[in-house]
């Protein structure tokens, strides 16, 4: 019959039309030979947020125009990294919103909106930083302390799983990271005398497969590393997505500071794994090594820096590598297979360690810890960098960085524990230093640390970074500019003025056969292309 | 920690309610409570307002009067509520704690300076100098009159002690707010231009002028720029004879804000 023949074909084109491909785990895997789609929050497990997309170029950059923006009215800081998938964006919107934009136009296609407690408890806004993606989920860490599944056409919540009490101090602000048929997750809150962990989830059904605590336990490697029983509340949250390498079966999580943050008197030790990367198995959350940045950190210098992986030759053999700007103001060289140290350097100025001796481990010089009184140290307390996305080009074989340079005066005072309350053993001071704070877009050799170009900024900014295969860095700033860098030179090439102070990573991705780059910036999303 | 502003969002929850004042005055007083206040304000308060009440971005709180707050009731409800349109947040602790925060935050009006004291001068012949005589005013604002370029005068005498005033009119340079840092430019044709620093990014510059004009400027096409610290205001030390810098200072404490029009 005629009638149902039209009717079957229809269906046929209708139901390619609407149904975009799963995402699979080998989709997650082999992401950055896809670069129409950004499918994690760093473009890919390598944590290198670079994109191949080679449409716009320094040539034609300067013809870059907004193709559309979304606004949101919001009082938080808008710190989220869209996932693009065949012609969708997917984005987080502080405190508890997710949504579903067309790519080409920005038409919303839905919303999800999370019931939130009235109270929540966040250091440094009620914000969220992006999602995670498989098949047709998404999955998200949300400010009560859940991971949570949406279904991806609709916004459907799935399942949420309860990672913990958010009245004790914790919440969730990362973008969580999809391995396999685990969601993987952490809790943030470590100016609030939490115990830090990673939590694996199975994206089915939410069931939680394994925990893995920041800080060791009773009988656990590394619990000697804390004083009397302060392991109970040191802090050393997860809030940054981590990387992960394939072939090792290894994610790499930067962890956050120890608390209380400026007064470690209550803490002595090493306090592992603040302030450390930790490799572990991504199927059983086990250990397989860690490297400590700052051991007994009193100035607030989490590790939560995005840890890049890449592979090159280095002193006459093929590694794995590991390079990380940490906010302590050194640049740290590691073997990701095995933990193994090969190098670090100062990228920022900073004077609180003398050097970094052969094992990787601080010279701390005298006299720059914090005091009653308050002492100026090397590099602010927001650090050298921070969680903003750097970005490596395997075009140029350099790694990009946003830089602040500058000093905080760093004070040491009372530190008492009630739960649910700030546990931050006093405070820092920026009244007076912050008035020379510079920022920058440097870039440096992953294997020798030597700068390579630096592109000078008004002042430092939380704003990440995007490499692309059409040879440009995309950089964001405090005074609300989103620019376009020679990554050969670092020369200027466009630049148009947002209006509001941008504190997120870009990212780019394809539509319709068109190069587009997206950042957040204020309360909207701003996305540029070509004319 | 993530960054350097975590005070208007922190919404520290020790209490799942905010805190409901049963009290008009401090029922607090010993000196355990004092000791616990210290403590609270050290955590809570003292990133903003200083370990002293003196330093940082929040409000002076080491004055006799303080300017939206007064009494017991006032000043608790400020701190539990907060100042809408500024940095202030509420603070979620119980109504013990913030009694108790308080009766640490009165310490520092002991050691405040006294407020502006209407003697000696007239004050009368302080405001003919003030609009006429040492034209103040071509720069000043005093309730609708006045100039754009210097500070607002409308609340000096709530604002500042007397000493502090003289101090402005004999060294001006000595204690310049960040609103009012000067720029000084040299365009590529030599033309020297300065003025209040109204607004500055990576790439531009506005000034304002003596004449309140607005100069932009793209720093890239000026041959030199510098930001100074100095202020723009002359000093008054010697131009002035003592008599009439006691009518003029008598003048200043005078105000109060009550001026026709002023900013409430």
């Amino acid at each position: 019959m005629i009638r149902s023949y039209l009717g079957a074909v229809l269906g046929v084109v209708l139901a390619c039309a609407a149904a975009p491909a799963q995402v699979s785990y080998g989709d997650l895997v082999k992401a950055q030979e896809q670069p129409r789609n950004w499918l994690n929050y760093h473009g890919g497990y390598s944590g290198q947020r670079h994109s191949g997309l080679t449409e716009i170029t320094p040539e034609n950059v300067k013809n870059l125009r907004l193709k559309w923006a979304f606004q949101e009215r919001m009082s938080e800081k808008f710190e989220t990294t869209p996932l693009a998938l065949d012609g969708v964006l997917y984005i987080t919107v502080p405190p508890g919103d997710v949504y579903a934009l067309d790519a080409e136009t920005g038409a919303r296609l839905w919303r999800y909106s999370r019931n939130l407690p009235p109270k929540l408890i966040a250091c440094c806004g009620l914000v969220n930083r992006g999602l995670g993606m498989l098949g047709d989920r998404l999955f998200m860490a949300t400010l009560d302390a859940y991971t949570i599944a949406l279904d991806r056409k609709t916004g459907r919540l799935l399942w949420e799983s309860k990672m913990i009490d958010y009245s004790q101090g914790y919440s969730g602000t990362l973008a969580p990271l999809v391995v396999k048929d685990k969601v993987m997750t952490g809790t943030a809150g470590g100016e609030y005398g939490i115990r830090g962990f990673i939590d694996a989830y199975d994206v089915e059904t939410g069931e939680r497969s394994w925990r893995f605590y920041t800080i060791p336990g009773p009988g656990e490697f590394g619990h000697d590393t804390w004083a009397g029983d302060s392991w109970r509340r040191g802090g050393a949250s997860i809030w940054i997505t981590p990387s992960y390498d394939p072939e090792l079966n290894l994610v790499y999580w930067g962890v956050g500071n120890p608390g209380p943050d400026w007064n470690g008197d209550v803490r002595l030790g090493d306090n592992l794994f603040s302030d450390s990367v930790v490799a572990l198995d991504a199927d059983t959350g086990e250990r397989k090594w860690h490297f400590q940045f700052t051991p007994h950190d009193v100035h607030d210098w989490d590790a939560t820096q995005v840890m890049v992986l890449f592979d090159s030759e280095y002193k006459g053999e093929e590694r794995k590598l590991l390079v990380t700007f940490n906010r302590n103001g050194f640049s740290y060289l590691l073997d990701r297979e095995s933990g193994e140290f090969l190098r670090a350097g100062e990228y920022v100025k900073q004077d609180w360690a003398i050097g970094i001796d052969e094992e990787g481990r601080p010279i701390r010089r005298p006299g720059k810890l914090p005091t009653a009184e308050g002492n100026e140290v090397y590099p602010r307390v927001a650090g050298g960098t921070n969680w903003m996305s750097p970005t490596f080009s395997p075009q140029t074989n350099l790694i990009y960085v946003t830089c602040g340079e500058g000093s905080s005066i760093y004070v040491k005072g009372p530190s008492e524990y009630r739960p649910g309350t700030r546990y931050w053993g006093s405070m820092f001071l920026n009244e007076e230093t912050s008035r020379d704070w510079t920022g920058a877009v440097r870039a440096f050799d992953p294997l020798t640390g030597k700068k390579v170009w630096e592109h000078p900024l008004f002042r430092p900014t939380l704003a990440g970074l995007v490499s692309t295969a059409g040879g440009l860095v995309f950089a964001g700033t405090s005074d609300g500019f989103f620019k376009a860098l020679d990554a050969a030179s670092g020369e200027e090439l466009w630049r148009i003025n947002l209006g509001a102070q941008i504190i997120a990573s870009p990212i780019s991705f394809g539509s319709k056969g068109r190069q587009h780059v997206a950042v957040a910036a204020g309360g909207g999303i701003f996305v540029f292309a070509l004319p | 920690m993530r960054a350097f502003l975590p005070f208007a969002a922190a919404a520290a929850v020790l209490c799942a309610t905010a805190a409901a004042r049963t009290h008009e005055t401090n029922p607090f007083g010993s000196a355990e409570d004092f000791a616990v206040g210290k403590r609270l304000y050290r955590v809570n308060c003292g990133v903003c307002h200083g370990m002293e009440g003196k330093t940082g971005r929040g409000a002076r709180l080491a004055r006799k009067v303080h300017r939206r707050a007064n009494t017991d009731a006032e000043m608790f409800d400020l701190i539990e509520k907060g100042v809408p349109g500024t940095d202030m947040p509420g603070l979620w602790l119980g109504e013990d704690d913030i009694w108790k925060i308080l009766l640490f935050v009165r310490t520092f009006e002991k050691t405040a300076e006294e407020p502006c004291a209407a003697a000696p001068g007239d004050a009368a012949q302080g405001k003919d100098i003030f609009f006429n005589r040492a034209a103040c005013a071509a720069c000043h604002t005093v309730g609708m009159g006045g100039g754009r370029l210097g500070p607002d005068m409308s609340f000096a005498g709530a604002s500042f002690s007397r000493e502090q005033l003289r101090v402005a009119l004999v060294e001006p340079h000595r204690d310049v707010a960040e609103r009012y840092r000067v720029g000084r430019v040299e365009t590529q044709d030599g033309k020297k231009r300065e003025g209040v620093v109204m607004a500055e990014n990576g790439y531009s510059l506005f000034l304002m002028d003596r004449s309140e004009e607005t100069l932009g400027f793209q720093k890239a096409e000026l041959k030199s720029f510098q930001i100074s610290r100095e202020s723009l205001m002359p000093s008054y030390a010697g131009v002035l004879s003592a008599a009439d810098m006691d009518h003029l200072l008598a003048y200043l404490c005078s105000l109060r804000g009550s001026e026709k029009g002023a900013a409430q």
